[in-house]
């Protein structure tokens, strides 16, 4: 069979499994005991898929994701999350759009402290949406802030896919979590610029209302008690890792162990919360990691079929400029993005894509931010965007879906200017890598 | 399946414990415990294949929905079957050669030797009882009344 047959054939029937409503790594799975029967050699090929299905995820570089997905899920059941949104409305209350700021400036703490995108948009949807929706606020105006930055998530560390992304492809992931930090601040501020511009042209988007204005200590207090306890939270991520007291891996555990000790030190901590904490968490990173179960087998197929490196000699023949080659990939990105889930944009990509990085010599960390970009657009772009179905979930009925997917339109616009000034300002994504490690 | 979500919990907390003490006694100039990054990278397969089965239960897996809204329900009704079905023929190939997996490995009585020295065949028991589970979920999904008809 010729390589593009190979591809054709399991890409054509995954594409086909996943159209009629299989779990993703079911799908994988189902391929790759096709793959196994027409590749590996039949019998022995079905028990290396059992082999490989166990060894994808026996990886100690993979617990992180548990771990940073804990840090969101302790903060959203012990309600010690609502406390720092409550903080920052004192702080802010006379800015235009203030819920949406609130929503933003909320949103980046909050993507400092979690790994999960998941966790951080039903956390600020699930508070914060109805609050604004009470006060007139323009829906596509209350929902847009939100769903951007549940995105942005996945750029400021910690992030459980920049750890998978790192993981799978190859790169520093120590250097790929701090590599995504400048870009994932801009686009924050970018948002916050954005919400103040709008809302101060047209007030009707975010009607003012009467706030019991608190002046003084008693406005920064909250600020002090509950926000900077949090962000200590980061800090004991970050140090552990650059000081080299801990692997990135365990920072990542230090980190959980540390959000659910702020969490009893403001006795918000029970045995039920805790428990429902834990059973968020096995849920999220269980379907992350069965992804993986499937997938990681299904690029070793498509490697040993020869389809990856048919693939790859046809593009490296081609004689195209690396430039070209690199929005090529990013293009091809930003459309699986609109059809299919971040961690299968991974395992479909990354076995064609890091041969041709390497060959053409680009800078791995500048490449990651890229693709982590590319990633948190695919979070936001129809028709199956992870946020905007997040965003329904907690949405009322009566907002129609394609309400949903207007709102999230400026910032997919933002998030589009941010791949492009990456792409030709590359320091924004090695510099402070540079600087730390 | 309740429980598959509860033990797939409790061991992630366990995880989390472990390697905080063994960050904290490297640190501290205590005794390290050696085997707590071999055995986490045994408990994060029993976590997810733990909890694999209790999602497929909860239908939390992440999964395209993009005929559900064009479809009848009774055309609906057709696909979700036949992805059970094709759920149920995946969970019990793979279940059928783990068995074969952990027989082969139990005859030439192959070991796993790191830190820790077990059979190699212990390995494969959760992955073996996840595809049971999933299988047995599958054959109810197969055959389940939807509640929304």
């Amino acid at each position: 069979m010729l390589w593009w047959q190979t591809l054709c054939l399991l890409f054509g029937a995954l594409t086909l499994l996943l159209l009629i409503g299989l779990p993703a790594g079911f799908a994988f799975l189902a391929i790759n005991l096709v793959g196994a029967v027409l590749y590996l050699g039949g019998e022995p090929g079905l028990m290396q898929v059992v082999r490989n299905s166990l060894a994808s995820i026996t990886n100690f570089s993979l617990t992180p994701i548990p771990f940073f997905v804990l840090m969101g899920e302790v903060l959203f059941h012990t309600g010690v999350a609502m406390k720092a949104i409550d903080a920052f409305d004192n702080l802010i209350w006379r800015v235009p759009g203030r819920l949406s700021v609130i929503a933003v400036v909320a949103g980046t703490v909050f993507s400092a402290i979690s790994g999960s995108t998941i966790a951080t948009t039903a956390l600020l949807g699930s508070l914060l949406l109805p609050e604004m929706l009470r006060r007139g606020y323009n829906p596509k105006m209350a929902m847009g802030p939100i769903m951007a930055i549940g995105g942005v998530d996945m750029l400021i560390p910690p992030s459980a896919l920049t750890v998978l992304l790192g993981s799978l492809a190859g790169i520093s992931i120590s250097g790929l979590l701090i590599a995504g930090v400048v870009p994932g601040v801009l686009l924050a501020v970018l948002f916050v610029g954005y919400i103040v511009v709008r809302t101060s042209m047209n007030p009707e988007l975010a009607p003012r209302f009467q706030h019991t204005g608190v002046r003084g200590w008693a406005r920064w207090r909250p600020l002090v008690i509950y926000v900077i306890p949090l962000l200590l939270i980061f800090v004991v991520v970050v140090s552990a890792m650059s000081a080299g007291w801990a692997t990135p891996t365990e920072s990542a555990a230090v980190g959980a162990a540390v959000t659910l000790l702020v969490a009893a030190c403001y006795r918000a901590l029970t045995l039920a919360n805790l428990m429902q904490a834990l059973r968020g968490t096995a849920a999220i990173s269980g379907m992350i990691l069965f992804i993986i179960v499937g997938a990681t087998t299904f690029s070793q197929i498509l490697s040993f079929s020869g389809a990856t490196d048919g693939l790859v000699s046809l593009v490296q023949d081609a004689s195209l400029p690396p430039m070209a080659v690199l929005l090529g990939m990013m293009a091809i990105l930003l459309v699986l993005g609109c059809f299919v889930d971040q961690v299968s944009m991974m395992l479909i990509t990354l076995p064609f894509f890091m041969p041709l990085v390497q060959h053409f010599n680009f800078d791995p960390l500048w490449f990651g931010v890229m693709f982590l970009i590319c990633m948190q657009l695919g979070l936001l772009t129809p028709p199956f965007g992870m946020l905007l179905f997040t965003m329904r979930g907690v949405a009322p009925k009566e907002i129609a879906t394609r309400d949903i997917f207007a709102a999230v339109t400026p910032y997919v616009l933002f998030g589009l200017l941010m791949l492009c000034m990456v792409l030709f300002i590359p320091s924004l994504a090695t510099w402070l890598p540079k600087v730390l490690l | 399946m309740q429980a598959c979500g509860t033990l797939a919990a409790l061991v992630i907390g366990a995880i989390v414990v472990m390697v905080c003490y063994d960050v904290a006694a490297r640190n501290l100039g205590f005794r390290s415990l050696t085997w707590v990054v071999e055995v986490t990278e045994y408990a994060l397969p029993l976590a997810t294949f733990l909890a694999a089965p209790w999602l497929l239960y909860r239908r939390e897996h992440v999964r395209l929905d993009l005929l559900q809204p064009v479809l009848s329900p009774a055309a609906l009704r057709h696909i979700e079957r036949l992805a059970a079905l094709v759920g149920l023929i995946v969970s019990a190939t793979i279940c059928w050669y783990a068995v074969a997996v952990m027989l082969d490995a139990r005859k030439i009585e192959a070991l796993v030797i790191k830190t820790l020295v077990f059979p190699e065949w212990w390995l494969f028991l959760p992955l073996f009882f996840c595809c049971a589970l999933m299988g047995v979920e599958c054959v109810r999904q197969l055959f389940a009344q939807r509640k929304d008809n």
